[in-house]
């Protein structure tokens, strides 16, 4: 960060560290099977599950990233955090989250199993595996650079000291993880929250205030972009290069503020068309991630009865209203202050630097971390039920304790810890050779596949299991075909035009591939013999399930 | 071009023609079409089942509540 730390900033960083292990630690002592370890043992109170929800949803390198969008493309990057969150969340909340806490599942593959076939379950467990291990250590990484940059301690040279940051924030969260299982990540995601929201709410508060209120925040950003504008024109002018772009800059409105809108048109720069954002996003990805993802859906299934599980899920999205306005508004605020930024990275860190006084600053690294660990234990967590549940005690030892499972369980979280240092260490090597834009890609060519066969297992009783496979593993394949039609390696040496004309087109990968999944697994499954009734009974939604009541 | 940049194309294409002010309505639409059924589901789904907690703990009122402010999200930004 720019400005200094002071003695103050650290002792609050040590005191919200400290806190969160020892509360891990404390609930480490209540574990005794894997259901305590992988489902708190189905005892987590809706408040808080709605809390470590959100927590574990926003992670470090987004309140940074966010930040960043938002100093470059402004508010549109806030669609993430709305229509891409809270219409998939109270739909979660009354239809498929009570309809998989009520099954009893550990896992969203042990669901498909039942469902579909073990090639389906096992197909989905290595998809989310893979994501997760790779996820884990890019976080790890990507937050050790940022902590680099943000905490201004330079004891060793650079590479060391990002290796010293991997090491110390596995360690921190591998212990309270290992220790306290899904209980411990989250109760400390409810703490993180708090912190979280409280950080960058100052952030916003003090920011706003700086400007003397919202109206002249506004005329800033308005002379801001017409200043960047009218570079941009004399730079394409200059170059005679791109006449659309020309023509699209000089018919803009100048009393439009493009940083405080949220629907951006199709032909927009920014990687935030409106069909992206609406279709690509909200039916596709949104709900994928709700409904499907192992990491989220995980802390719901633990939830102490079925009403819980459907109150988290709404509690998580009256709070989710709040999120842009905490982490896209610093970077539209940054906007207006500092408009030649070179990195848009740097937006939030420098808004902080200059904004917040001795330990208060302390306070927004507590929210940074609380934001960065949230994530991680989540995933490391999810990734251990996931190798436990999914691959070790259904294909290698079907018959094993549930203290035994506890064993594993803990095993296998530290593997992954290692696994996550190790695969960081290999990223930061190879920074600069794209490896960090595809890993960000991966979740976008599976979520479409998964979404398809999920919402087709649930809602539709003719699904059939080879229906489901075929979908899934060829939704998979279109949407990696279309990824690499749209490197300019691959482009260029079949002499076509790439498929996508913005940057970073992942929403419009998972629009299609869940297109084609759906497809597939429809005309495939009307081709094949249909799962006998007895088989599927009670796992295809209907309507009057919703006044049942039960669980395992 | 393969035949994927021409169905790409014909999409594209397709979308430009709707102008902004129509995709502002689009959005708002989807979201009041949530609230109704959210407004229409049955109040057993929506409430503890041994109907403890009174209006606080009907879930349709907050569920409701945190989709009106997306209306008015989507309705202003």
């Amino acid at each position: 960060m720019p400005g200094k730390l002071a003695g103050l900033d650290y002792l609050v960083l040590v005191v919200y560290l400290g806190g969160t292990l020892a509360l891990g630690l404390y609930l480490g002592r209540r574990i005794h099977t894997g259901k305590d370890y992988f489902l708190a043992g189905r005892s987590l109170p809706w408040w808080v599950i709605g809390m470590s929800l959100v927590a574990s949803d926003i992670g470090g390198t987004d309140i940074i990233g966010v930040g960043g969008a938002a100093y470059s493309f402004g508010m549109a990057v806030g669609n993430f955090e709305w229509i891409g969150c809270i219409p998939a969340m109270i739909i979660g909340a009354f239809v498929f989250i009570p309809f998989f806490w009520r099954s009893g599942v550990y896992t969203i593959p042990e669901f498909m199993e039942r469902r579909y076939n073990a090639a389906v379950r096992a197909a989905l467990a290595l998809c989310w595996l893979g994501f997760m291990a790779c996820n884990l250590g890019i976080m790890l990484f990507a937050s050790a650079k940022m902590m680099n940059g943000l905490l201004g301690i330079d004891l060793l040279e650079a590479q060391s000291q990002t290796l010293a940051y991997i090491v110390l924030t596995a360690a921190l969260v591998g212990v309270y993880t290992y220790a306290g299982g899904l209980a411990a990540v989250v109760y400390t995601d409810t703490i993180q929250c708090v912190v979280m929201i409280g950080g960058c709410l100052l952030v916003v508060v003090m920011g706003i205030n700086d400007f003397g209120g919202i109206g002249p925040l506004r005329d800033a950003v308005r002379k801001n972009e017409a200043r960047h504008r009218e570079a941009r024109i004399a730079e394409l002018e200059a170059a005679q290069s791109d006449d659309a772009e020309l023509k699209i800059l000089k018919s803009v409105d100048p009393e439009r503020i493009e940083h405080t809108e949220l629907i951006l048109p199709v032909d927009t720069r920014s990687p935030f068309p409106w069909p992206g954002i609406l279709i690509g996003l909200g039916m596709v990805l949104s709900p994928a991630y709700w409904f499907g993802n192992q990491a989220i859906v995980q802390r719901s299934l633990g939830a102490e009865s079925e009403f819980a599980a459907k109150a988290s899920y709404v509690w998580g999205a009256l709070l989710k209203n709040l999120i842009p306005i905490i982490i896209a508004v610093p970077g539209v605020i940054a906007f207006a202050r500092y408009p030649e930024l070179q990195d848009a990275d740097t937006a939030f860190p420098v808004l902080v630097a200059e904004l917040l006084p001795m330990g208060l600053r302390g306070l927004f690294l507590a929210a940074f971390l609380a934001a960065l660990m949230s994530s991680v234990d989540s995933y490391l967590n999810s990734a251990a039920t996931i190798v436990t549940n999914d691959f070790y005690k259904r294909f290698f030892n079907p018959d094993v304790s549930d203290e035994r499972v506890l064993s594993v369980g803990r095993v296998v979280t530290v593997l992954l810890i290692i696994w996550a240092v190790g695969f960081a260490v290999v990223v930061s090597r190879m920074e600069g050779s794209g490896i960090y834009a595809i890993f960000q890609t991966l979740m976008a060519f599976f979520q479409g596949p998964a979404l398809a066969i999920l919402l087709c297992g649930v809602l539709w009783k003719r699904a059939t299991g080879i229906g489901a496979f075929v979908g899934f593993v060829s939704g998979v394949a279109f949407s990696v075909t279309l990824f690499a039609l749209n490197q300019e390696s691959v482009y260029s040496a079949i002499g076509t035009q790439p498929l996508f004309q913005i940057a970073e087109p992942f929403l419009y990968f998972s629009v299609w591939a869940f297109l084609v999944s759906l497809t597939l697994v429809v005309v495939v499954s009307l081709c094949t013999k249909p799962e006998p009734d007895e088989k599927i009974a009670g796992l295809v939604y209907h309507r009057k399930m919703q006044n049942v009541e039960g669980g395992d | 071009m393969t035949p994927l940049h021409h169905i790409g194309d014909f999409f594209r294409n397709a979308l430009l023609t709707i102008p902004l002010p129509g995709v502002r309505v689009i959005f708002v639409a989807l979201q009041l079409a949530l609230l109704l059924w959210v407004l229409s589901l049955p109040r057993s789904a929506a409430t503890p089942p041994d109907g403890s907690g009174g209006w606080t703990s009907n879930l349709k009122i907050w569920a409701s509540l945190a989709v009106l402010v997306q209306v008015v999200v989507y309705s202003i930004l």
